[in-house]
């Protein structure tokens, strides 16, 4: 079997999306490459991803959080940019994680909304967000009600 | 058609650490494995239309992956189904979703549950069948043999050769496997003298079976196949049922081909794969023991009745064991014989019959379709009137030479 | 600081919201980057070989599927470290490292044995529900030892 030797041993890839009215990709990439320092930055369809050492990919993505809070979101990414592995072109298709993505984008501007209306209250005084949903199921005495009112 | 692209539509397959197994497998034989892309509305809707409410989400995009390759949104020229080995949930996708592109598409389909013990060396014959079927259609469109043409069968366990003459068998040859080129050489030589002709007048030759690239290198072989797509042919040929479906099984020595085949072109099919209890080896095992030759077996069985000795393993040593046991405590020979093709049937029935849409007519072939109890165990299975076609045994050398006329006129 | 598993463990939102407020997300992420940074046999694309499922072993019988056992190879040291859980209860289209029910089912219920603090949501689906989640998620975590507010 072949042997398998790492690339970009110690550095850290996070994604750092952006969904704002004010700002595009393109404009959060500029951003970027101009605090860079060696850094690698690369630009996608949903913002930019970020590779280099952990401290200094940090002090990158403070800078860029720090220019529309609520509408730039971060993660870790497994990958560096652009490796054939998980690659669009080399797959043919996205990588499944990507629909993932695709999803919570769809929800984030309910995100960029909670995240504004912190300030305004206090953590504890917003109401409680629905618990996960478990529904009663119709009592069994008064189902049998139903269907004999309904024979009648 | 140069490198065959083959949709994977999969769950698990890069966390079971076999992903690299399957390109590989693919990459042996030209072809290319890709994930079609979609959106997640694609996603959504067609999880939503398809109407099979899966829990997993992987599961999900596999069947959106599959309407899309089905509605032809996404282009291949061969589609490869795989999820994780014993999952209830990825069970219920996998059959649903090959029936699906079976039925909706002319595309070939192969489905495969994996463990992480999965090789490359495994999943390459059906990968060269999804190629083939992919890039022969033209070769295997062929319906009647032309010329002088021979056929040979490497098989696990026995070496088949034919010699064919405008559409008609003239020769045949048959010997156990013992040297691959060896029985192969011998094999030949009886088909050439049974036929009458000598070795320089045959015009194009082709190999299949395990020893297929040995033998077909050894002979410079104009055509060297798998045999799933070859037994298709041979068996549709020798059956006269070229148009329409059909169903073939073979019961092998080594492992059992179970495929549905459309004109003659195999549409899905398994190969497994089980134990040897659901092998061939397993009947020639029962002769041993009954002391009688194998082919006395099939006759021995037709006399008995199965259900008077349980026997059901897909294990040779629990068979064996049942075998000896019911003999110990009186049974008949020729029960005993009734329940060992019942036996064997009812595995292959279970284990890999599921994979595949049974349609009529089904048609046995190899040496095994040879022992009447096997075929009528199989008959009583199926519910269905099964064919054996005459030459039934040479079903794969029978193909090959019939492909190969394909290369006759190039001379 | 606290580590804080997050499921689904790709979900950009939890793991943004995670670090945003001072504690650190344990994402799949995480756990790919060790094993793609590590030399060993080349397994593309995850660098999960055969191997890994045996390691599975350890959270999951051998009856159980490779694919839920090599899952499991990767988030069972996540599990280890975690000291708080936000579990988010459907998670109906995130793929891939998420792309197993039946993994999920083990791994939503071993976050549970653990008897760790867990906060239990749904996605929202309106403003109000946003700020709700936002807001739940931050009350959570402040509450956490070793939280900076």
């Amino acid at each position: 079997m072949k042997m398998y030797t790492p690339r970009y041993t110690g550095t850290v890839t996070k994604y750092v999306f952006v969904e704002s009215p004010e700002m595009t990709p393109s404009d959060l990439a500029i951003r970027a490459y101009e605090i860079s320092q060696g850094v690698m930055i690369k630009e996608t369809c949903f913002g930019l991803q970020v590779t280099g050492k952990e401290e200094d990919v940090n002090r990158i993505i403070d800078s860029l959080r720090a220019l529309d809070p609520v509408h730039i979101f971060v993660k870790d990414r497994g990958f560096p940019p652009g490796d054939t592995r998980r690659c669009r072109a080399n797959l043919g298709g996205a990588r499944p994680g990507y629909f993932g993505h695709e999803f919570e984008m769809g929800l984030i501007r309910f995100i960029s909304g909670g995240l504004t209306a912190l300030p305004s209250r206090r953590p504890d005084e917003v109401p409680e967000p629905p618990a996960p949903k478990r529904r009663e199921g119709l009592a069994a005495d008064r189902l049998k009600e139903i269907i004999e009112s309904q024979e009648s | 058609m140069t490198r065959v692209r083959i949709a994977q539509i999969s769950c698990g397959s890069e966390y079971s650490g076999v992903q690299k197994e399957i390109n590989d497998a693919a990459e042996a034989v030209d072809a290319e494995v890709f994930f079609p892309d979609l959106k997640l509305a694609d996603i959504q809707k067609s999880f939503s239309d398809f109407g099979l409410d899966v829990k997993s989400p992987d599961l999900k995009l596999s069947i959106a992956r599959a309407k899309a390759l089905a509605e032809g949104r996404i282009e291949a020229d061969a589609v490869f189904i795989a999820t994780c080995f014993r999952c209830a949930e990825a069970a219920i996708v996998r059959n649903e979703l090959r029936r699906f592109i079976h039925e909706n598409s002319k595309l070939p389909v192969v489905s495969y549950s994996f463990t992480e013990r999965t090789t490359s060396g495994t999943l390459l014959t059906r990968m060269e069948a999804l190629t083939t079927i992919a890039r022969r259609r033209a070769l295997l469109a062929r319906e009647v043999q032309e010329g002088l043409t021979m056929g040979v069968d490497s098989g696990s366990s026995t070496t088949k050769a034919v010699v064919m003459k405008d559409n008609e068998i003239i020769g045949t040859g048959w010997l156990p496997t013992t040297g691959v080129i060896d029985s192969a050489e011998k094999a030949i030589s009886e088909a050439l003298s049974a036929a009458g002709v000598s070795r320089d007048e045959i015009q194009a030759v082709g190999t299949t079976g395990y020893g297929r690239f040995l033998v077909g290198e050894h002979l410079k072989a104009d055509l060297v196949q798998e045999e799933l797509t070859v037994n298709s042919k041979g068996a549709v040929f020798l059956a006269d049922t070229q148009h329409g479906p059909s169903t073939v099984i073979d019961i092998g020595g080594m492992d059992n081909k179970a495929i549905s085949v459309l004109d003659g072109i195999p549409g899905t099919f398994t190969m497994g794969g089980i134990c040897a209890g659901a092998s061939g080896r397993f009947l020639e095992m029962t002769a041993k023991r009954l002391g009688v030759d194998i082919t006395e077996l099939g006759p021995l069985a037709m006399e008995g009745l199965s259900h008077k000795v349980p026997m059901n393993s897909y294990c040779i040593v629990f068979g064996t064991q049942s075998l000896v046991n019911a003999l110990a405590a009186g049974s008949t020979p020729e029960d005993v014989a009734a329940a060992a093709c019942h036996s064997v049937a009812e595995q292959v029935f279970e284990q890999q019959l599921q994979e595949v849409d049974i349609k009529e007519p089904v048609i046995m072939v190899g040496g095994t379709s040879l022992i009447q109890g096997l075929v009528r165990a199989m008959g009583e299975l199926l519910q269905t009137r099964i064919t054996v076609p005459p030459h039934s045994q040479y079903i794969g050398a029978v193909g090959c030479a019939l492909l190969a006329s394909g290369f006759v006129r190039r001379e | 600081m606290a580590n804080v598993f997050i499921f689904p463990t790709t979900s950009l939102i939890l793991s943004d919201l995670v670090a945003r407020f001072g504690h650190t997300p344990l994402s799949a992420a995480m756990q790919i980057r060790e094993i793609i940074q590590t030399p060993g046999l080349e397994s593309p694309p995850l660098q999960i070989t055969p191997e890994d499922p045996k390691k599975g072993l350890h959270w999951a019988a051998v009856e159980v599927p490779s694919g839920v056992r090599g899952r499991m190879s990767l988030y069972g040291p996540l599990l280890e470290r975690a000291e708080a859980a936000i579990i988010v209860n459907n998670p109906e289209y995130s793929f891939g490292c998420m792309g197993c029910a039946r993994t999920n089912e083990l791994l939503v219920f071993l976050v549970r044995k653990k008897k760790i603090p867990v906060l239990d949501l749904e996605y929202p689906t309106s403003d109000e529900e946003g700020r709700e989640f936002v807001a739940a998620i931050r009350r959570f975590l402040d509450s956490l030892p070793g939280a900076s507010a």
